[in-house]
């Protein structure tokens, strides 16, 4: 017997060197696409880019991860907490195979158009990264931006200037000049999609730069570029590659209507840039449950937090009129956020005009008893003991508050109230509660496997979670004039927020009132935009473009607006029938606009105590 | 020359299947049922030895005598005396490193599926935790003196009948045990090599013996099993009054203000008492032995299932066992074979969602028949009962079929011209295969009645052989020196396939799990297939010398070389030493009449372990499947660094040993201790996130294992016509420690590991009560706790204080401390009362101090988050009235969906005394039964798990103490509601909602002829 049973010759386990093959770089890119899954649509990185801002807050079935994100006393972010720990956890990995491909790629032969796509993430990631947590390593143990192949246990973080200039804006910057025109597959990114990162990048090193509110940094930093470039000169070139872009659009698009950038069965569209796909056609590429969701790693499960449990609704006779169901409308119900009065009063205050309210919100619950197993065609008496059958609405939130309205007697057993002569039981928006308030329309539940019945709500969803649109060159260029940008003619800040409110006043169905309506309010915006417009104004105006899709922390760290946007906000109380709002006061410490380093990645390093306290932000 | 006959007896009957033989011939006979032989041609003045197993040989000269009767003393000494040490027996005065031997009798003391349990409370070091309590589940974990690797298997090597065993847990029945002998220490096992690293037990099954009168032997027993303790869940009232208290931190609102469709406060709705039935548990087995001359044979078969107290869960075994040897001339042969086949029924929907339902909801329809689905505020549950899971039939299916076959083929011949010199080949053949099937028809089990079916089945292969080759020489020189050598070289290779397709949408139900492949392709859910082979060849001596059985001295050297470790360090030597010296043999101590035996023993040894999976040195890529929109693809990410220079892990023991036998061998016993430090322990390091890599496995870290274990065996009473009463009892502890980490650092907390801690800790806050008014401190609690609230639980904050006393900081990570969970000292004893035909056994296990985990009553488990969503433990809770409760104030401020800190809630006082079983026998009058033709028979019953003892945990809740869940190899908490991962080490068996313990009754039958 010769020394051949000492010799391994594994057959159906992947060892690094396939990754040299090309295969295995092709393969490293399409892990880079499926790691945007566990944040984009996982339920606690969407937490932590919603609560505590003036979009959302704790809903009534908050469990600690929610209340610690809001700030409001009744909890507090420390290196433990899971909801700030995702970006953290899972951009490294992808930053590594991305620097993997780059170094692979030229051994192998690979076009410079697909290594485009590993730098386009890589810059993506490390983007994400100094947003969340200031400056982070470069070095991930075998040399700035190599591929790590060291069982280094150490690490050293870089300074924010340095992860920008070294890192995020060279990567893109080359993402821009290799990436194709057109996506190479459904949802890759093009050189516009790179250039979207590019010039927010450049934006968010300028507010960085300039630093208006004085806010710290870490590990500290002098507010100088190490190119020896300015704030302004940021500015401008995030102007210049965003309207760059809006001029040569590529297959992308404004839809015309902004209802149609959510409705479910018109996802990938024409606007949508970057998305972390999904499919009901397989559970093996979903990389979730089509049956029943976990809210585990791959799980689309961000908006089962915004959705309050309507299944609680009964009819006058107590029967639960609205079920479960795999809609748009509807979904799994967790009640984990809520967003406050202010989101219904102030930032969609137009709800006539502007169809982006409607666009974006559930605000009619529908008897659906019509989909159960065996149907059930009933009418039930429902407000003033008027019967309501199937597609009916059994629950309204009403656009204005109606001082007619009548709580009393747990209507609906939801605490709901009533008008006279309206069959559905009524909310005002001044009594949303921490328990019944508006779903969130724009991220719900799709599925076409439904056949007629209620489907399969409790799975994650198989819609793309969206990420990135078309429309958001023209904020970054409004935004960029407003901090002193020089603009082009026909495009100045007024000019490109114009372009996006004209398309929001353009109506073609009604959402709420499940009907059609061709209207066109654009002129109507167009002249209530003021002049000239303000940082504040473009805030509110990101939160009606993109109220709830996870971009509003973010949006208030980078303008340093954060402590000021989100210091107070009301809602009612956790009890049904409780609509009398209490104002609640957030402390947001100016150390909080950077999230702790994850205990996780403490504990696993092999360093001294000290060291590890000087990786840590301060004030965790 | 005449023919002699007569009868040989023990005083009180007949003894059959003797042996006699003319002493210096090949003239013998063997005695039949009534003790008579005859011998023919026997000279006037030979000698006839007379013996027996168990008994004292006997030299009578027959004096020309033509009948000789004989009586044969019971060899108190020789009931234990012949240890199975590894390639050959040794007398028990002879070993002198840690060997604990057990024979078939005892093990059958408690009836249970495997050896494993049977073992557990039987050998000192040796722990048995178990890790589940489904019939059929690979639910047990053996450690030998403690855990040495931290990510490696601690499992021991069972050696069946000479060959390495890679069977299933469950593929060996106890009844089919002649002996099981456990090799502890380094010097003992270091003739298994690496394989050896965590102690090994070999098993040796019946065998006819040379000489015997073929035999028939027949047992029985037929035992239902009950409910230990239910899980103390809340009742109505109870759970109401909960769900009301959730609001007294919320200014009175509930959390769960409203009920869910299905709920109703008057309905006191008992789940537990929906399900539960009563379990079965039923074993047959025979067997037919003899010999001749020159051979001896043994076959048999059984059956053995068993139920669960849960609906459609049960385990079947049939088994096989064929055993032959025959000496031809100088050669000799032998084949031992077992078989069996095992099929598990795991259709049950588990025991999880029964317990969380609240017991207000109302199972019924107004007709009285069951929903199906009932509402609670914020889930709903398929109502999962005894009759609705046994009304499912074909509609959900789990079937797992095992086949494997466990072969052992020697041949033997003694090298002519060398007195003593043997060669021996053995050729081990094993083979397992598995066949796993489920089933889940439309809607079955499922809240959604639309919910597509779905269906899997897989399949693996494992073959392994092992070839050895074995040179044994055995002479004694001028009486005393006594001199046994063995050589070997050995080679063995495992090969492990499996496959699965998992697949939903089946379009005919009638097909259960049988035609995946009518599915449509787009409904292929899962599917896959592993490969993985290993190999191992060794160099093995062992020298042993004995002088005039006063001075022992044990040898050995092996070399093992490992397909699973790098080029270049594939090979490794390591040697082991013991000696012994036997007191009570020597002159000085002739006169010493009250000692029987002493000895003391000391040995030394080096083991390796190369505790890697297959392709560890390789680094691995991990998968990550994606879409684009229609478009399918695969993505790979490195997940894992490869290793050139992984090499093997080693371990150096030290064991000290006293064996005595006093007062004519009433009192027996042993006494060690023992010290094993292990190095370059081979473990999966995690790295940082920051590492852009999840792991590598490398050789990093030390521990260090010592102990002292007791055993010590007493006849108390002696009287063969009256009392008699013995008495054994073990007792051990372990201390297991961390002595170093990677590159000095001195703990690890991703991975739960501390230098100068056991490798198996909790890591949690350190729970000190709840927060009350009252407090001193109650003053900070905003500064300890944000959002804190009175009644919330309260943690020892470990740092730095302001001069006016308050905290400089909240309560954070830094809190966080080490609980050591192990336990002071374990043990398990065994007493025997017998009187005339009657007998009482008891066998027992205890254990003092340690910490028991149980995730019902941690936050992690989802049954104690004092929330009122899903039902609740029934624990004490906090409220304005009863301060100075156990449990948090329900509703107050949370981590997670359970109160902040829940996870230590679930953390108990391990003491117990547990009788694990009580049987009463009786056997019957020898002269009553021979008028049926029998040569004995026995009827026994026995009650297992009758109580517990001294255990604040059974005090709290009334369950069992002992652990009903683990992790399965992957590290993977088997139990959905365990939860633990991040604050106990996963070597950490568990109380989680498992099938619960039974209190099982049992009748049994024995017979022989």
């Amino acid at each position: 017997c010769s020394d051949d049973i000492l010799e391994e010759n594994p057959r159906s386990v992947f060892t690094p060197e396939f990754f040299q093959t090309e295969a295995g770089v092709e393969g490293g890119i399409t892990a880079l696409y499926t790691h945007l899954r566990f944040l984009y649509g996982a339920w606690n990185y969407y937490n932590s880019t919603e609560t505590g801002t003036d979009e959302y807050t704790w809903a009534q079935s908050a469990d600690g991860n929610f209340k610690d994100m809001d700030l409001s006393g009744v909890g507090s972010i420390i290196s433990t907490s899971a909801p700030p720990a995702g970006p953290w956890f899972s951009c490294f990995g992808a930053i590594n195979t991305a620097s993997g491909i780059i170094e692979n790629a030229e051994a192998v032969g690979i076009a410079e158009s697909l290594v485009a796509e590993a730098r386009f993430f890589r810059g993506f990631d490390y983007f994400l990264l100094v947003q969340t947590y200031g400056g982070v390593p470069l070095d991930l143990g075998s040399g700035e931006l190599a591929f790590n192949t060291s069982t280094f246990r150490g690490s050293v973080r870089n300074t924010v200037p340095e992860v920008y200039t070294k890192a995020i804006l060279p990567d893109l910057q080359r993402a821009v000049q290799d990436l194709p025109e057109q996506p190479r597959l459904t949802g890759t990114v093009t050189k516009n999609t790179a250039r979207l990162y590019l010039a927010k990048a450049y934006l968010t090193y300028a507010w960085w730069l300039q630093n208006p509110n004085n806010i710290p940094t870490y590990p500290e930093a002098p507010r100088q570029d190490p190119d020896g470039r300015d704030a302004a000169y940021y500015f401008q070139q995030a102007y210049n590659v965003a309207t760059t872009a809006i001029d040569n659009p590529g297959p992308y698009s404004l839809l015309e209507y902004f209802y149609d950038v959510h409705w479910a069965p018109n996802d990938r569209h024409a606007e949508m840039m970057l998305y972390a796909d999904h499919t009901e056609e397989s559970e093996i590429y979903n990389g979730a449950s089509l049956g029943f969701g976990i809210s585990g790693a791959q799980d689309n499960a961000s908006v089962w937090m915004a959705t309050w449990n309507y299944t609680q609704i009964r009819s006058a006779d107590g029967v639960a009129v609205v079920q479960r169901e795999a809609a748009q409308s509807y979904g799994r119900p967790w009640t984990r956020m809520a967003p406050p009065i202010g989101v219904f009063k102030n930032t969609f205050a137009d709800k006539e005009n502007d169809s982006r309210y409607d666009g974006t919100f559930v605000t009619s619950y529908r008897n659906n008893r019509d989909k159960l197993s065996p149907p059930d065609f009933t009418e039930y008496p429902n407000a003033n003991n008027i019967p309501v059958g199937p597609g009916e609405a059994v629950l309204t939130f009403l656009d204005q508050d109606d001082p007619a309205i009548d709580y009393s007697g747990n209507k609906a057993s939801i605490g709901a109230g009533s008008l006279a002569g309206r069959s559905d039981f009524v909310i005002n928006p001044g009594g949303i509660s921490r328990v019944v308030y508006p779903g969130l329309w724009k991220l719900g539940t799709y599925r076409t496997d439904n056949n007629g019945g209620l489907g399969s709500p409790n799975a994650g969803l198989t819609r793309p979670f969206p990420i990135a649109k078309f429309s958001e060159f023209y904020f970054i260029a409004a935004e960029a004039a407003v901090k002193g940008a020089a603009t082009q003619g026909g495009k100045t800040a007024r000019d490109l927020i114009n372009v996006i409110r004209a398309r929001a006043g353009k109506w073609r169905f009604d959402n709420g009132e499940q009907e059609v309506r061709m209207e066109d309010n654009s002129a109507t915006l167009v002249n209530n935009t003021p002049n000239p417009i303000t940082i504040d104004f473009i805030l509110q105006e990101r939160s009606r473009e993109y109220f709830g899709e996870g971009y509003r922390w973010y949006d208030l760290v980078r303008t340093q607006k954060w402590a000021e946007v989100a210091a107070t906000y009301s809602i009612a109380g956790s009890a049904y029938g409780d609509h009398t709002p209490q104002t609640f006061t957030r402390t947001i410490e100016p150390y909080h606009y950077l999230r702790p380093v994850p205990q996780g990645q403490l504990d696993a390093m092999d360093v001294s105590d000290a060291e590890k306290d000087t990786y840590q932000n301060p004030g965790y | 020359q005449s023919t002699i006959t007569g009868t040989v007896t023990d005083g009180t009957g007949p003894i059959p299947g003797a042996n006699v033989i003319v002493k210096g011939t090949n003239n013998g006979a063997v005695t039949d049922f009534d003790g008579n032989y005859t011998l023919n041609n026997v000279p006037g003045d030979a000698i006839l030895v007379f013996s027996f197993v168990g008994y004292e040989a006997k030299e009578v000269p027959v004096n020309n005598r033509s009948q000789v009767n004989a009586v044969l003393e019971n060899d108190l000494q020789s009931l234990s005396e012949v240890v199975v040490i590894g390639y050959g027996t040794q007398n028990k005065e002879s070993v002198t490193g840690s060997v604990v031997s057990l024979d078939g009798e005892s093990l059958e003391e408690v009836q249970v599926a495997n050896f494993q349990q049977a073992l557990q409370g039987r050998a000192p070091g040796v722990q048995i935790t178990t890790t589940s309590t489904r019939p059929g589940a690979n639910n047990a974990s053996i450690r030998i003196r403690g855990v040495r690797s931290l990510s490696g298997s601690n499992d021991p090597l069972i050696v069946l009948n000479g060959i390495p065993f890679s069977g299933g847990i469950n593929d060996i029945s106890i009844n089919d045990i002649e002996s099981l002998d456990i090799l502890k220490d380094a010097s003992a096992t270091a003739i298994y090599g690496s394989r050896g690293a965590n102690g090994v037990i070999l098993i040796t099954t019946k065998t006819g013996k040379k000489g015997q009168k073929a035999t028939f032997s027949y047992n029985t027993y037929y035992a239902a099993k009950e409910v230990f303790a239910k899980y103390p869940m809340m009742n109505g009232p109870q759970f109401l009054a909960l769900r009301e208290a959730t609001g007294i931190t919320r200014d009175g609102v509930p959390i769960y203000q409203n009920l869910g469709a299905d709920e109703d406060p008057n309905v006191n709705t008992d789940w537990q008492d929906l399900i539960y039935g009563t379990g079965l548990q039923t074993n047959h087995d025979f067997s037919v032995s003899g010999g001749t001359e020159n051979g001896s044979y043994s076959f048999g078969g059984g059956y053995f299932k068993e139920t669960s107290v849960l609906p459609v869960e049960d385990f079947q075994r049939y088994s096989l066992r064929v055993q032959v040897d025959q000496q031809i001339g100088a050669f000799r042969f032998g084949l031992n074979s077992i078989m069996n086949w095992n099929v598990t029924n795991a259709a049950g929907t588990g025991l999880y969602g029964n317990l969380s339902a609240t017991p207000i909801l109302d199972p019924y329809n107004e007709d009285g028949s069951l929903k199906r689905v009932v509402s609670m505020p914020a889930d709903d549950f398929w109502v999962t009962t005894r009759s609705t899971l046994e009304a499912i039939g074909d509609g959900r299916v789990n079937l797992q079929k095992d086949f494997g076959t466990y072969n052992n083929l020697y041949g033997e011949v003694s090298i002519p011209g060398i007195d003593g010199l043997k060669y021996r080949l053995n050729i081990g053949l094993n083979l397992r295969t598995s066949r796993d099937g489920f089933f889940n028809g439309q809607g079955v089990a499922n809240i959604d009645p639309l919910s597509p079916n779905n269906a899997g089945n897989s399949s693996s292969l494992f073959q392994d052989y092992v070839v050895e080759n074995l040179l044994t020489y055995d002479k004694t020189f001028a009486d005393k020196h006594k001199v046994n050598i063995v050589g070997l070289y050995s080679f063995q290779n495992s090969k492990f396939e499996d496959s699965f397709l998992n697949a939903r949408n089946i379009p005919n139900e009638d097909f259960l799990f049988y035609n995946l492949d009518a599915a449509l392709l787009e409904d292929i859910t899962g599917y896959g297939s592993n490969y993985g082979e290993n190999g191992l060849k060794s160099v093995m001596g062992r020298a042993i010398y004995q002088y005039d059985n006063r001075y022992l001295l044990t040898a050995t050297v092996r070399a093992d070389g490992s397909s699973r470790l790098a080029p270049g360090n594939k090979w490794v030597t390591y040697p082991a030493i013991s000696l012994g010296w036997n007191i009570a043999n020597e002159k000085f101590m002739e006169d010493v009449e009250w000692v029987n035996s002493l000895k003391l023993r000391a040995g030394y040894g080096e083991t390796s372990n190369q505790a890697v999976n297959n392709y560890a040195t390789l680094g691995n890529l991990g998968i990550r499947n994606y879409n684009f929109g229609e478009t399918f693809a695969t993505g790979y990410f490195v997940n894992e660094l490869p290793n050139a220079t992984l090499g093997w892990e080693f371990s150096e023991t030290y064991n000290y040993g006293i064996d005595f036998g006093l007062f004519n061998n009433r009192l027996s016993g042993t006494v060690e201790y023992y010290l094993t430090k292990t190095n370059d322990i081979l473990y999966r390091v995690g790295l940082p996130s920051t590492s852009g890599v999840g792991s590598f496995v490398g050789n990093i870290g030390a521990t260090e294992n010592k102990g002292v274990e007791v055993a010590l065996n007493a006849t108390i009473l002696d009287n063969p016509d009256g009392f008699t009463w013995d008495f054994g009892v073990n007792l051990y502890t372990n201390r297991n420690e961390i002595t170093s980490l990677a590159s000095g650092q001195d703990r690890n907390e991703g991975q739960l590991w501390f230098v100068g801690s056991p490798i198996n800790v909790i890591y949690d806050f350190k729970n000190i009560g709840l927060w009350n008014e009252d407090d001193p401190d109650f003053q900070y609690l905003q500064t300890y706790e944000p959002g804190g609230n009175v009644g919330m639980i309260k943690v020892e904050y470990t740092g730095e204080f302001n001069e006016d006393g308050s905290p400089v900081r909240q309560i954070n990570a830094d809190d966080r401390q080490i609980i050591d969970p192990t336990p002071d000292f374990q043990g398990g004893f065994n007493t025997r009362l017998a009187y005339k035909n009657f007998d009482f056994n008891m066998v027992g296990v205890f254990q003092s101090g340690g910490t028991l985990v149980s995730t019902l009553y941690s936050s992690g488990g989802y049954l104690n988050l004092l929330t009122g969503r899903r039902n609740n433990i029934d624990v004490d809770y906090w409220t304005p009235t009863n301060t100075d409760a156990k449990y948090p104030v329900p509703g107050g401020i949370q981590a997670g969906d359970g109160p902040k800190y829940g996870t230590t809630m679930g953390y108990f006082d391990g003491s117990f005394l547990k009788v694990r079983a009580m049987t009463l026998g009786y056997n019957f009058e020898s002269n009553l039964i021979e008028q049926a033709g029998l040569q004995s028979l026995r009827l026994y019953a026995t009650v297992q798990n009758p109580f517990v003892l001294f255990s604040p945990y059974h005090k709290e809740s009334g369950m069992d103490p002992e652990t009903n869940s683990g992790s399965d190899g992957a590290g993977n908490a088997q139990n959905s509601a365990t939860g633990t991962a991040g604050y106990i080490s996963r070597g950490i068996a568990t109380i989680g909602t498992n099938v619960p313990t039974t209190r099982n009754f049992l009748l049994g039958l024995n017979l022989k002829f």
